[in-house]
């Protein structure tokens, strides 16, 4: 059985580049959000086995999001994605419970190699 | 770069590493199945090279990596330990010793290729077993969480390495509590971070299975252990740096200076009547006394520093006298001023030489009296008031007083037909310069020279030694030194008008002397105080005061030393004082009562007494 | 100097004896002291003095030199340096600093009331004669090993 994946993104763009890299490796996805709210809602509804989550979000930030999933389950997956520059806030994101991250411009074989660490 | 500042660093942490080793081995050649002492060992040969490497002394380097590398293959199982194998790892330990001795004092040279082959060969043995399963490695007792640094490198082309180094460190944690990481969070969420990040870790993981974890943050180049820094591991993690001894000497100087000058100041502000001059005087008494108390404790060390230099020693005069000797040591964290203990070490050294060759029999002759086969020498310490006392005991054939005795009458005629020797007596016999009753005289303590010199040494320090010998079961000498030399809280007494100061440490009481209580004591005057007859001896006459005749009253101050105690009968007690011991020349044919000089509060000089030598 | 040699030096009395040290061996001279008397090492020695914290053993010179005490004397130390140590010698007067021609100091001689070995050259100055002690040979007794 493949492992599920939830994708949080707000830029449609993005949401199908991983979408697709995670989904050519045998990766589920079974949702997408484009903010954090709607990524909590969903992480509780789909309960997937790995979230991808982008940092700057609306409407309730990545890094928010982390904070809210992991108070309802701490061993939850996250790969956080983040573009140049957002050192201090991946830091952050990984005091909150991120378990890893990624960068843009994404290579493909990073971010499954992430994606592998994160799964374990 | 200019290495050469860095040479102090690494000769000190290089001897802390060596002194470690060598107490690994005798840990693990006494239990070799137990290999717990592979991976400190490995380690510390491991830090060596590298410190080596990067000053630039590729001979330090190269004998470090081949005892490395030898000892990798034990710890690996490829390498069966055998008996020769201890030899060889001695050896080696102390050849590097010299070597980083030698490389620090600018004299490199190439290890030796004799001791460089043996190692080679040793470690060789890998290739000639043949390669059957590979044995599970050896994982040590996991249940106790243990503290050790932790070097975690992140690939040169990750993106974000500093967050790379925060998941890094949260992985660890999910093992351990760490601590201590550098560079510190604050660095690593900026860019400037150059790949290398430590912290110390707390855990009972192995580092196995640490370093698998801290893999998982991913894009890490390389994970390294290391034997914690010296950091004080007791609870709280108190920060720790080092300081140059001889700063601490320069401040605990000023600070007995700063002691003298508050005392003259309480006497001027004594016979002042200005109250703010009081005050003021009072405010600074108890400021320098927190001072003081504070650089003393700075100076305390614990005498295992010293004692750890004794196993080995044990156990290459055993080697070497043919003899089984088990050496135990109790008391090593009882802490003694570090100028005290540098000077320790030295008497120490020759009283253990002299249990080793003196002391313990050989083998066949134990068996022979009755007793098991291995001799036993202890190194203890212990805290007795003001002082520590350190015993150096062995359970060999003891002295023969009456050889002593015959000896020590061959050598002096005149002596008379003295009854049996009292332990005292026994030791103002051995500590004659050059007295032996050595049957043979070994080349290991000489011809007794070891009685003597540590007698000297121990003196000098203020402190006492003393002997106890049972024939057949053994002989115990106790140095006995006060905590600290700097400073000696001493009681004043006058002597026809003469002020003498006593170190406390000494005092155990002081009384009334009482002439009805007055008794005899082999021949001697004596007091009787609380039932027991007391040895006394008249400051006046002592001193031969000439001045005034001797007041009706006079207090006695109760001395003791060990289990020795005088009346010291004085004229009067003029109070206590924190006395700096004052070095001075003494004259030709000064009494041995005289243990030193101090200046006192109005600027006078006094002498200090030696109670041990009240007698 | 080579060519004209002087001798500086302290110039003091004890007793009746006109003395002097080589100045180079001088190092300070300090008014007359109360000493801490040091029992059992007999008369020579003085006792303890303090000098400025530092405790310095006093040389009673009238004794040494077998020299009554004066009453009009006002007492002095000099503070000399042998062999690395300090000792400060108890004299009665120091009178002078001179500084003397070498050719008016004439070896050893002998002097009445003054064991030879103790002189290391006699000077005359002002008509009088003044002994250069050998402070070395007056300590060396008296001084621990």
């Amino acid at each position: 059985m493949s492992h599920t994946v939830l994708v949080c993104d707000d830029a449609i763009f993005m949401r199908t580049m991983i979408s697709d890299i995670l989904a050519q490796a045998g990766f589920e996805v079974v949702g997408e959000a484009e903010s954090g709210a709607q990524a909590v809602e969903k992480y509780r509804s789909l309960k997937p086995d790995l979230v991808t989550m982008d940092i700057v979000m609306p409407d309730m930030g990545g890094i928010e999001a982390v904070r809210e999933i992991c108070k309802d389950d701490p061993e939850a997956k996250i790969l956080m994605c983040s573009a140049m520059g957002q050192q201090a806030l991946v830091v952050e994101a990984i005091q909150a419970g991120a378990k890893d991250f990624v960068v843009k411009p994404f290579q493909p074989s990073r971010v499954l190699e992430a994606v592998q660490r994160v799964l374990g | 770069m200019d290495l050469s500042k860095y040479a102090g660093l690494f000769l000190a942490e290089s001897r802390e590493h060596l002194s470690g080793c060598n107490q690994l081995l005798l840990m693990w050649e006494r239990e070799p199945a137990n290999r717990d002492a592979v991976g400190g060992l490995f380690r510390s040969i491991h830090t060596i090279k590298g410190m080596g490497a990067t000053m630039g002394f590729t001979g330090v380097a190269e004998l470090a990596h081949r005892l490395e590398s030898l000892l990798d293959a034990i710890r690996q199982e490829r390498v069966t330990v055998e008996s020769g194998t201890f030899q060889l790892l001695f050896r080696a330990v102390d050849a590097l010793g010299e070597a980083v001795e030698e490389a620090a004092a600018g004299r490199e040279r190439a290890p030796d290729p004799a001791l460089v082959a043996a190692l080679d060969r040793a470690t060789g043995q890998a290739g000639a077993t043949p390669a059957g399963p590979a044995p599970p490695p050896r994982r040590r007792a996991t249940d106790t969480p243990r503290a050790r640094s932790v070097q975690v490198i992140i690939r040169a082309d990750a993106v974000m390495r500093g967050a790379r180094a925060v998941l890094a460190v949260r992985r660890a944690e999910s093992l351990g509590r760490v601590g201590a990481v550098r560079p510190p969070l604050v660095q690593l969420e900026r860019e400037e971070f150059d790949g290398r990040l430590a912290f110390r870790i707390e855990s009972a993981a192995t580092e196995d299975e640490l370093a698998a974890a801290i893999r998982t943050a991913g894009e890490i180049e390389a994970v390294r252990f290391e034997e914690p820094a010296p950091v004080d591991g007791t609870a709280g993690g108190r920060r720790q740096i080092r300081v140059d001894l001889n700063r601490l000497d320069r401040l605990m100087k000023q600070v007995g200076e700063l002691v003298v000058a508050r005392s003259r100041l309480g006497v001027l502000a004594g016979q002042s009547d200005d109250p703010a001059l009081a005050e003021l005087s009072d405010r600074m008494s108890r400021l320098v006394s927190g001072i003081q108390t504070e650089v003393i404790a700075a100076r305390m060390t614990p005498v295992g520093d010293v004692f750890e230099r004794f196993p080995r020693l044990v156990r290459d005069l055993s080697r070497d006298l043919g003899k089984r000797i088990r050496f135990d040591v109790e008391g090593e964290e009882i802490e003694l001023d570090r100028s005290i203990l540098d000077e320790i070490g030295d008497p120490l050294l020759h009283l253990i030489r002299n249990a080793a060759d003196h002391g313990i029999e050989s083998p066949e002759v134990r068996e022979r009296a009755g007793k098991p086969p291995e001799g036993r020498i202890l190194l203890a310490a212990a805290r007795e008031r003001n002082s520590v006392v350190l015993r150096v005991s062995d359970d060999g054939r003891g002295i023969d007083r009456a050889a002593v005795l015959a000896r020590a009458r061959r050598d002096d005629p005149a002596r008379g037909e003295a009854e049996a020797l009292s332990d005292d007596a026994l030791l103002r016999v051995i500590a004659r310069p050059g007295f032996s009753t050595a049957q043979a005289v070994s080349g290991v303590s000489g011809r007794g020279v070891g009685v003597d010199v540590a007698m000297t040494r121990v003196r000098q320090l203020g402190g006492t030694l003393e002997i106890r010998s049972d024939l057949g079961k053994g002989t115990t000498f106790l140095i006995r030194v006060p905590l600290t030399l700097a400073i000696v809280r001493a009681l004043l007494a006058d002597a026809g008008g003469e002020r003498y100061a006593l170190p406390l440490a000494y005092v155990a009481e002081t009384v009334e002397f009482d002439p009805r209580a007055v008794t005899a004591l082999r021949s001697r005057e004596a007091l009787v105080v609380r039932e027991q007859v007391i040895p006394t001896v008249h400051l006046r006459d002592l001193v031969a005061s000439r001045e005034r005749p001797a007041p009706s009253r006079r207090p006695t101050v109760i001395l003791e030393v060990g289990e020795r105690r005088t009346a010291l009968v004085v004229d009067a007690l003029v109070g206590q004082q924190d006395i700096v011991v004052a070095p001075f020349d003494a004259p030709r044919g000064m009494p041995p009562y005289v243990g030193g000089a101090t200046i006192l509060a109005d600027g006078a000089p006094a002498l200090v007494l030696d109670a041990a030598a009240l007698r | 100097m080579a060519d004209s040699p002087t001798l500086h030096a302290v110039i003091f009395r004890i007793g009746a004896l006109n003395c002097a040290a080589p100045a180079g061996i001088v190092r300070e001279i300090l008014p007359r002291l109360d000493a801490t008397r040091i029992p059992g090492v007999g008369q020579a020695v003085e006792g303890l003095v303090n000098v400025r914290g530092t405790l310095l053993t006093v040389l009673d010179g009238h004794v040494l030199l077998q020299q009554p005490r004066r009453e009009e004397d006002e007492g002095a130390i000099i503070v000399v340096e042998v062999g690395g140590r300090r000792y400060g010698l108890g004299v009665g007067q120091v009178v002078d600093f001179l500084e003397v021609p070498a050719h008016a100091v004439a070896e050893r001689a002998e002097l009445p009331g003054i064991d030879p070995r103790l002189v290391k050259a006699v000077g005359i100055r002002d008509g009088a004669h003044f002994i250069v002690l050998d402070i070395d040979a007056l300590v060396a007794p008296i001084i621990g090993s």
